[in-house]
């Protein structure tokens, strides 16, 4: 139900370590706020344009992952032109657009496990204040990706249980139950995560 | 934390992942169809409190960063973040903290069932529409170049579809307090 956007490959920007794509989207970031010109701006667009389309992605499936994004950027570009002067919208849209054609190559490059482990080291300084534990956020992210499934297949059922009676589905009526149905297992999750120690309490 | 706290995080953003898979409802009388994701923070807030209902929205802008296909309509991915939307998304979090500190302050046991009401109104109008704006606006006014100005209003479009959605949360919120109270054990 939950496939992550992970696309498999073997380009060098696919070895990369993650530390070096999520320091590099970083740099791009702040290096595209920093500058107006369009003369760096659209190569910076063709650049990140190219590295996302040449990650082995059919153009259609491409597309629909950044396409939600786009139709914003360009709604707001359209209003854009009505207040601002041409060059300085083409900058916006162009900055933005390369961007998130960036941020869309390191999600397409970068697999859930490692994503993780970088997780768990920009914890470490937490944890050693002892405000949280890495091992804590894995788990809880485990969890959700262990009760979605679950979670939805109640709220088939909920919807199916409107149907029988011939209530009409509306989300006020189908919440409260999904909620409380599905909040009322967490003592009984929580102790079987207790009793097999995994957070050693 | 105690284990019970974390479990409840966590099955709160599954909750929410799995209103992001219910179709939008369309309404005759608002321009944007309303997701039932958008209502998450208003419902994390006022169900499970403050200090859990921004755990567990950290958590799921987490899932979004790492790349999980987990926002309505099957997006995700640090492409959502870095879009002119983004703020919203972060703010999530802060609007869910302010929404359970304002519902733990006025709903309590024993009160009348439309006081109750009240409370949760005010904390889902609160969090879920005047903190939520307060970060997204500016945000994507910053990252689009649009001025501030202009992008307040636009969002104006939004308010009455979001001020039924808090009338939800509101109904939903209530209904969940009376069947299973999870806001007094604070975390």
């Amino acid at each position: 139900m939950l496939t992550s956007l992970y696309v498999e490959g073997r380009s060098w920007f696919h070895r990369l370590p993650v530390r070096a794509k999520l320091l590099a989207l970083l740099v791009l970031s702040l290096a595209l706020f920093a500058t107006q010109s369009l003369y760096l701006l659209a190569p910076a667009f063709l650049l990140c344009g190219w590295l996302y389309f040449s990650l082995g992605l059919t153009f259609r499936q491409a597309l629909a992952r950044v396409g939600f994004v786009f139709f914003t950027i360009l709604v707001l570009a359209a209003i854009n032109l009505f207040l601002l002067p041409v060059p300085e919208v083409a900058a916006l849209l162009l900055r933005l657009m390369a961007l998130v054609l960036f941020a869309a190559t390191v999600t397409a490059t970068t697999t859930i496990g490692a994503f993780m482990d970088e997780i768990t080291f920009l914890l470490k300084p937490f944890e050693r204040l002892g405000l949280l534990r890495a091992a804590d956020v894995s788990l809880a992210l485990g969890l959700v990706l262990r009760f979605v499934p679950d979670i939805f297949a109640r709220y088939e059922a909920i919807r199916e249980a409107h149907r029988a009676r011939g209530l009409p589905i509306r989300p006020l009526t189908i919440i409260g139950p999904l909620i409380i149905l599905t909040l009322k297992d967490a003592d009984t999750i929580a102790a079987a995560i207790d009793a097999r120690g995994f957070r050693r309490q | 934390m105690n284990t019970r706290d974390l479990v409840l995080i966590a099955l709160f953003a599954a909750i929410v992942v799995v209103l992001g898979l219910i179709p939008p409802i369309t309404l005759g009388f608002i321009p944007v169809p309303i997701t039932a994701q958008s209502m998450g923070v208003m419902l994390a807030g006022c169900i499970i409190g403050a200090k859990r209902g921004a755990l567990a929205f950290l958590l799921f802008v987490l899932l979004v960063a790492i790349g999980l296909p987990v926002l309505s309509g099957g997006r995700g991915g640090l492409a959502v973040l870095a879009g002119p939307s983004g703020g919203f998304i972060l703010g999530w979090a802060v609007a869910a903290f302010v929404t359970g500190l304002v519902a733990e302050r006025f709903v309590h046991e024993g009160q009348r069932e439309i006081r109750q009401f009240v409370g949760f109104f005010l904390a889902s109008v609160v969090g879920g529409i005047v903190v939520l704006y307060a970060i997204g606006v500016p945000w994507l006014s910053a990252v689009s170049g649009t001025p501030l100005l202009t992008a307040a209003t636009g969002s104006l479009v939004f308010i009455p579809g979001d001020l039924l959605k808090a009338a939800i949360a509101t109904l939903a919120a209530r209904a969940v307090y009376a069947g299973y109270p999870l806001l007094p054990a604070r975390a």
